[in-house]
């Protein structure tokens, strides 16, 4: 039989349609294909969109060792209560009582006023302010320190002042003798230091990722467990292509609407910033959807026991989010672990995001990621022969 | 095998052959347990970050400036990687990601400075990709910053007619030392891996007990006896054993990280920690259907609990209700009573006037174990009813 290409084409797209609607049949009988992605999804982004009051460290518990007892003592446990990024909850003259604290959890660090402090600091005695904090807390501990670290040195400025006064010099005059030199900080793109910036808008995408990879292996690899994967090819007219279209179809358009919404809640409702270009983020987004999705049929196509490629998936997207190095940096990788992170669709995905919502860079700078995250796609065409071998011969283990 | 006289050792000794018999479990069990704490120690070898590139705009270019340069280029933490003429031209490398910040000194830092009122000013841009690149750069130039605003206030100082002798000890009249209290050396690995060992622990028995259910059930071998309920926790709780002790006790050992602990203590918190986790995940195991069901489903969980335990990001900065939510997870208790052993030297048993006491997460996690067997015995009669019914 000799057909024209018109009717060709149409036979395609018929059994294109035919996949699609067996794969909503399965899809709507089951429960868990909806839950893995809408559920996880709205779920986590309730949760990391609620977890991080205000995103940036306040009100840190520590206590004071105040051995001294004075006036003086009191007015500077007083002014460090004042202080945004601290709060005092303990304030003890033992100190064996504040290091316990810390051990319990209680307190991220010790601030020792030792005993005649006053007195030895109008007499020019030098007496010595010691503070402690924990590093098995990390962000906890930071924020404790950088507290502690300026009252310290405000100690001595408050001190300078008083003496300056006494002999008679006006307050202008003092201020600057105390302070000749001043930094200012500017944290770039994100000038509130909020953490939920740089830390929410990389996990949630990759928390999107990770349904697009697993959900992926599991929709084909089922078909592989079940037996059930002649009935999909016959459905498709035996077409490989056809076959996989039609069973991605559904997929895809649930991703790519969890991946809009995902997008619209953080850049729009939340309110984080994008100085560059919102197209470009989006189309990120978009390609890095891709790019898991791919990957997920790469994962099966390799490993075609559904339980072995969704337990490799499961690493390999779980080790992203450390590989990508939003939190800790790829300049302080070892060089093979470096090597590794470029596998990983989060760090490219990462990347695009510093670039278009940080800093604004121009579109050359996003684009060898974006072929990257390409790339993972043409990975996953190199192993559509051995995929559809599997599917025909089942010449691999159920379980 | 009817060897066994009583059913509980029955149901003990088929979970392990189970276990051991089925390749998707053991590599859960296992190899991730076990391959894991090595990937993340690889993964965060380096403690610190050192190096962080940083680009100079020096419209002074005055000495002064210039000695600042110096003294800052010596701190392990950063490295002065490029000199710019003008704003512009750093913010390029900023944005190609060349550097990770930027310090710029105003034409008038000089003047400022030689002004004995003036007040000189240094500019300082961070990314904020990280917040390590920030931490690196803004502390060791803060660092910098004291040091020389010391010598510039003598100098002031003795400008006024004051002498020198009295100068210096003004300036200096309240030193400080700071400490960092139990793991002095630690960086972000010290602090990371101990709460990601508990955390593997934590998930993959929850992903192995789902698995070994959804099995189960599709294969039509469901059993919701009371005595496989016990069988079943104790197989788990046999090879858990084995592995938490590796990874709690010896790993940090191995890893260099710290391990304040008691190894006593540790093997004490170990029990109730494994018992609470393991008829947790019995409890969520039965609403699995199928054998990979539960890894697709409870996957980003690993994220949520860590999260949410207040390890990453502090306790106090969690809504009340994630973590009221979070008491009733076990891995909350655990990485903190962990944490608060191996990193800070508490304790258990040997407490006295100068050791905390981690008890209060030792009776939370017992708490936690039995209501949480009391949950798995009546999930599973209820679910061997329906069972029953269904045959």
């Amino acid at each position: 039989m000799v057909f024209s290409p018109l009717v060709l084409v149409k036979i395609i797209f018929l059994n294109i349609w035919r996949v699609l609607l067996r794969e909503l049949k399965m899809m709507f009988a089951r429960p868990l294909y909806l839950f893995a992605s809408v559920g996880v999804m709205l779920l986590s982004t309730f949760f990391f969109l609620t977890l991080m009051k205000g995103g940036s460290a306040e009100e840190m518990p520590v206590a004071v060792v105040d051995l001294d007892q004075t006036t003086i003592s009191r007015r500077l446990t007083h002014e460090m209560q004042a202080t945004p990024s601290v709060d005092i909850q303990l304030v003890t003259n033992s100190y064996p009582e504040a290091r316990k604290a810390m051990q319990e959890g209680r307190i991220y660090g010790i601030f020792v006023i030792p005993e005649g402090f006053y007195d030895a600091l109008v007499s020019f005695k030098r007496p010595q302010i010691d503070f402690y904090v924990t590093n098995a807390y990390t962000v906890g501990g930071n924020t404790a320190y950088k507290q502690m670290l300026t009252m310290a040195n405000l100690v001595s400025g408050a001190f300078q002042l008083e003496v300056l006064r006494k002999k008679g010099l006006p307050d202008d005059v003092i201020m600057h003798r105390i302070q000749p030199l001043a930094i200012e900080g500017h944290m770039v793109a994100n000038p509130w230091g909020n953490y939920s910036v740089y830390l929410v808008s990389t996990i949630l995408p990759g928390i999107l990722g990770l349904i697009c990879l697993m959900l992926t292996i599991f929709a084909i690899g089922f078909e592989l467990k079940a037996r059930t994967s002649h009935a999909w090819l016959r459905a498709a007219g035996g077409n490989y292509t056809v076959a996989m279209i039609g069973k991605l179809i559904p997929y895809t358009v649930i991703y790519l609407v969890l991946g809009v919404g995902c997008y619209v809640i953080l850049f729009r409702f939340a309110g984080f910033p994008v100085y560059g270009s919102h197209a470009r983020l989006l189309f990120g987004l978009v390609l890095f959807i891709f790019a898991m999705e791919a990957l997920g049929i790469t994962m099966i196509g390799l490993l075609p026991t559904l339980r072995d490629a969704l337990s490799i998936g499961a690493l390999y997207a779980m080790l992203g989010f450390s590989l990508s190095g939003f939190t800790y940096p790829q300049m302080a990788m070892l060089p093979p672990v470096k090597a590794l992170s470029y596998l990983e669709p989060l760090r490219h995905y990462y990347l695009i995001y510093v670039n278009e919502a940080l800093m604004a860079a121009p579109a050359i700078n996003s684009l060898p990621y974006a072929l990257a995250l390409t790339a993972f796609m043409l990975a996953a065409l190199c192993v559509a022969p051995r995929l559809h071998r599997a599917l025909v011969y089942w010449n691999y283990p159920l379980k | 095998m009817s060897e066994y006289k009583y059913p509980i050792v029955k149901s003990f000794v088929s979970e392990l052959r189970r276990i051991f018999r089925d390749p998707g479990v053991t590599v859960i069990f296992i190899v991730a347990t076990l391959a894991y704490p090595l990937i993340y120690k690889a993964l965060y070898w380096n403690e610190q970050i050192t190096d962080v590139p940083v680009a100079v705009v020096d419209l002074s270019n005055s000495p002064e400036s210039r000695a600042f340069l110096h003294k800052w280029n010596a701190a392990p933490d950063i490295r002065l990687t490029h000199t710019c003429s003008s704003m512009a031209e750093a913010e390029q490398l900023l944005r190609d990601q060349k550097v990770h910040g930027i310090i710029y000194f105003p034409r008038d830092f000089e003047k400022q400075l030689a002004d004995p009122l003036g007040q000189a000013h240094i500019s300082l841009y961070c990314d904020m990709s990280s917040f390590l690149y920030m931490k690196a750069i803004y502390l060791s130039c803060n660092q910098v910053m004291l040091e020389s605003m010391r010598n510039i206030q003598i100098d002031r100082y003795e400008q006024m007619g004051m002498d020198k002798e009295f100068a210096w000890a003004l300036v200096q009249d309240a030193p400080y030392s700071e400490t960092a209290l139990f793991t002095p050396t630690g960086g972000y690995g010290s602090f990371l891996i101990p709460a990601v060992l508990v955390l593997i622990l934590h998930q993959t028995l929850l992903f192995g007990i789902c698995m070994l259910g959804g099995t189960a059930r599709e294969e039509n071998d469901e059993n919701y006896s009371f005595s496989s309920l016990l069988g079943r926790a104790g197989a788990c709780f046999i090879i858990y054993f084995a592995l938490a002790a590796i990874l709690l006790g010896f790993l940090p050992r191995l890893f260099d990280i710290p391990h304040l602990g008691a190894i006593d203590d540790v093997l004490l918190l170990i029990v109730p920690y494994l018992l609470a986790v393991i008829f947790f995940s019995l409890c969520v195991s039965v609403f699995i259907r199928n054998r990979e069901s539960g890894l697709v489903l409870l996957i980003s969980t690993s994220l949520i609990f860590l999260f949410m335990a207040g390890i990453s990001w502090p306790k106090e900065m969690i809504p009340e209700a994630w973590r009221y939510l979070s008491y009733f997870i076990p891995y909350t208790w655990g990485a903190h009573a962990f944490i608060h052993i191996n990193s800070m030297g508490a304790s258990l048993i040997h407490t006295n006037g100068f050791t905390a006491s981690v008890a209060p997460e030792f009776i939370s996690l017992w708490i936690l174990a039995a209501g949480y067997f009391l949950l798995a015995c009546g999930l599973f009669y209820v679910r061997k009813k329906r069972v029953w019914a269904n045959k």
